[in-house]
């Protein structure tokens, strides 16, 4: 079956729409930010736009043009380019996952987008076809696949012989699934912090408004505003509150719809997403360290979610670190964690809480930059004083902080519980520590106080984990835990 | 508590310091002399001037003289069988513990001032981490490059 294959034709308007999706950004950016400069350029921004678009267009074309590739016994060929030609011949062997993605573009033309990820973290890890038939797509995802899986039970054979016993206890838990029920999903979605952004968004384009609407509904608006009281300002900031909530609500139901994650011996599939289809395979061998946060709505009912860090996978847009569950009963995190990823389930809260010399660097740290604030608020706005409360607020905080805080570790694992707003606590592996660094400070010193950093692969770049504030002793403990030398001579 | 590593820098470290500090003070420089070619444009009192300048001989001084000193005292290092060992920093003192079966590749590096001085500088890289042991002599650095290579490559990759 030697045959070049093109993509569908939609391609063509898939990777223009695509284009597009990538530029509205910058294009509201425009509107927003840039009227309030000279208004001479709209035309200029026009005729920009529309040359952009032409251009996007004309590339949409000669890319599904030139785009051709062809499945093998053994390998996948793919010819691209008009002026560079590119052949690239993707191996079995070499490839790590393959995911199909139904983007909300592919879904009104039913097509799928077929993504290979390959091992060699070279500059282009990862390859797209975009435009694919499902089936077609199945076809080159079982052909690829599949074989390599058999392919590495054939090596693993003989080394497996030895522990049949727990292989035995093995099996049961190669296959397991997981979904997300709509009332969680909903949970989720309410509870979900993306707040923040959505606020500033709001707020930012609220801000923008003045501009847009006519002068004397401005002034107007200004004037109420100027002689209004605290009540009208707050109405207007409960209002901006109220529609960041809808905004990250709405987002993070489509986001995490239809949530299920099934495991397959060392893969786990993910998949998510309700307008966009989305699919994700991480393998279980390169986890690095998993993190369960949770934030402040979610604690009090008792719900958190669990983000992993692997060597290889984590998109952009995931924050280099992916979501494993995007929310369960914290009591639940143990044993799921014990189906998916046995290794990082911990038996039991092994924390040992920090020294009390750190309480009040904590709460110091915590509230310093707001005495600043409230020092300038004092001097610059009547009533300003009354901002003394948000020191005192930050120190509440930084003394929760402190209360929350702790270390711990078993013979594998390295436990660290720590909050900056939301509770997060961080499991790792001793051998994915790839190096542990400890620092005292000056300040430090007095107390005996130390501060732990450990340093573990998170997508291509390395990520760090670290403490504050704790005592001798358990810094001591941390490098007979670590050190290679220590343990060979124990 | 675990003994703290007993290996020191060269001697001629120091002086490379001291050098790079001295170029890096040169820049610092600039600050009252833009104010001043600023004094003859705009009217800006003259103590300010005095100020900057005082400040940034000081700063200079503590920069060049003292500053480096210490941090040379302070750096330390020791390759065990399975594993390096660094400590430094003046005000942060840092330990970093690098397992062998975590290193990645080791590196031997010098700039014109190190190679003036016949030393070099190893980097010791893991997968997530860079680390610099600063200033050895230079043969002593490729023998210490060559040395952890050997080790990292026999470490147990099992464990």
């Amino acid at each position: 079956m030697i045959k070049w294959k093109k993509q569908h034709s939609a391609a063509i308007f898939i990777s223009f729409l695509n284009n597009l999706k990538e530029m509205i950004i910058s294009i509201i950016a425009v509107f927003i930010f840039g009227q309030s400069s000279q208004a001479g350029g709209s035309l200029f921004y026009t005729i920009f736009f529309a040359l952009i678009l032409v251009f996007s267009l004309g590339s949409g074309i000669i890319r599904w043009a030139t785009f051709e590739y062809q499945l093998l016994d053994n390998e996948l060929q793919i010819k691209q380019g008009l002026i560079f030609k590119k052949h690239r011949y993707i191996r079995k062997e070499r490839i790590q996952s393959i995911d199909i993605n139904a983007k909300l573009i592919q879904r009104l033309f039913q097509l799928v987008e077929i993504r290979i990820e390959t091992a060699g973290g070279g500059t282009e890890p990862e390859f797209r076809i975009i435009a694919l038939k499902r089936r077609e797509a199945e076809l080159i995802k079982e052909e690829l696949l599949v074989r390599k899986s058999n392919l590495n039970n054939g090596d693993q054979d003989h080394s497996e012989v030895i522990n049949e016993e727990s292989l035995l206890e093995e099996n049961k838990k190669q296959f397991y699934t997981w979904n997300l029920s709509f009332k969680r999903l909903l949970i989720s979605a309410i509870t979900s912090s993306g707040l923040g952004l959505a606020i500033t968004f709001v707020a930012a384009v609220i801000s923008q408004l003045p501009q847009l609407l006519p002068n004397t509904i401005y002034e107007r608006v200004l004037g109420l505003f100027i002689h209004s009281s605290i009540l009208l300002i707050s109405f207007f900031v409960v209002l901006i509150l109220f529609i960041g909530w809808l905004i990250t609500l709405i987002s993070s139901l489509l986001k995490y719809g239809q949530f299920h994650i099934k495991k397959d011996k060392d893969d786990i599939h993910i998949s998510r997403g309700i307008l966009e289809k989305r699919q994700l395979t991480l393998s279980a061998k390169r986890i690095t360290a998993v993190r369960v946060v949770q934030n402040l709505l979610r604690q009090p009912l008792g719900y958190a979610a669990v983000y992993v860090e692997s060597a290889g996978g984590g998109r952009k847009e995931e924050d280099l670190s992916t979501i494993l569950i995007p929310i369960c009963k914290k009591s639940e995190v143990n044993s799921i964690l014990n189906n998916l990823l046995p290794q990082f389930s911990i038996k039991e809260n092994e924390y040992k809480s920090l020294p009390k010399e750190s309480v009040r660097r904590y709460m110091i740290k915590a509230s310093i930059p707001f005495i600043f604030l409230a020092i300038l608020m004092t001097y610059f706005i009547p009533y300003g004083w009354i901002s003394f409360i948000l020191p005192l607020g930050a120190a509440g905080i930084g003394f929760w902080q402190y209360i929350d805080a702790g270390i711990g570790n078993n013979d594998e694992m390295l436990l660290i519980k720590s909050r900056m707003i939301s509770l997060t606590e961080v499991i790792v592996p001793r051998k994915r520590i790839q190096a542990m660094t400890t620092s005292q400070t000056i300040l430090q010193k007095v107390d005996h106080l130390y501060t732990v950093q450990v340093s573990i692969i998170s997508s291509i770049v390395g990520k760090t984990f670290s403490l504050r504030h704790i005592s001798k002793n358990q810094i001591e403990n941390l490098f007979l835990w670590y050190s290679y030398e220590c343990r060979k001579h124990r | 508590m675990r003994e703290l590593p007993n290996k020191k820098l060269a001697q001629k470290t120091l002086s490379v310091w001291k050098i790079v500090a001295s170029i890096e003070s040169v820049f610092l420089l600039l600050i009252p002399i833009a104010y001043y070619i600023g004094m003859r444009y705009i009217a800006l009192p003259t103590w300010i001037l005095y100020l900057i300048l005082t400040a940034a001989i000081i700063y200079s001084l503590i920069k060049i003289i003292i500053i480096p000193k210490l941090k040379w005292q302070k750096w330390r290092y020791e390759i065990f069988e399975n594993e390096v060992e660094l400590m430094y920093g003046v005000f942060v003192v840092r330990r970093v513990i690098i397992p062998m079966i975590r290193v990645q590749h080791v590196d031997t590096k010098h700039g014109p001032l190190l190679r003036h001085y016949k030393l070099s500088s190893v980097t010791i890289s893991t997968a997530a981490t860079i680390h610099e042991i600063p200033g050895l002599e230079e043969n002593k650095a490729g023998e210490l490059r060559d040395y952890i290579a050997k080790l990292a490559r026999e470490a147990d990759q099992d464990d």
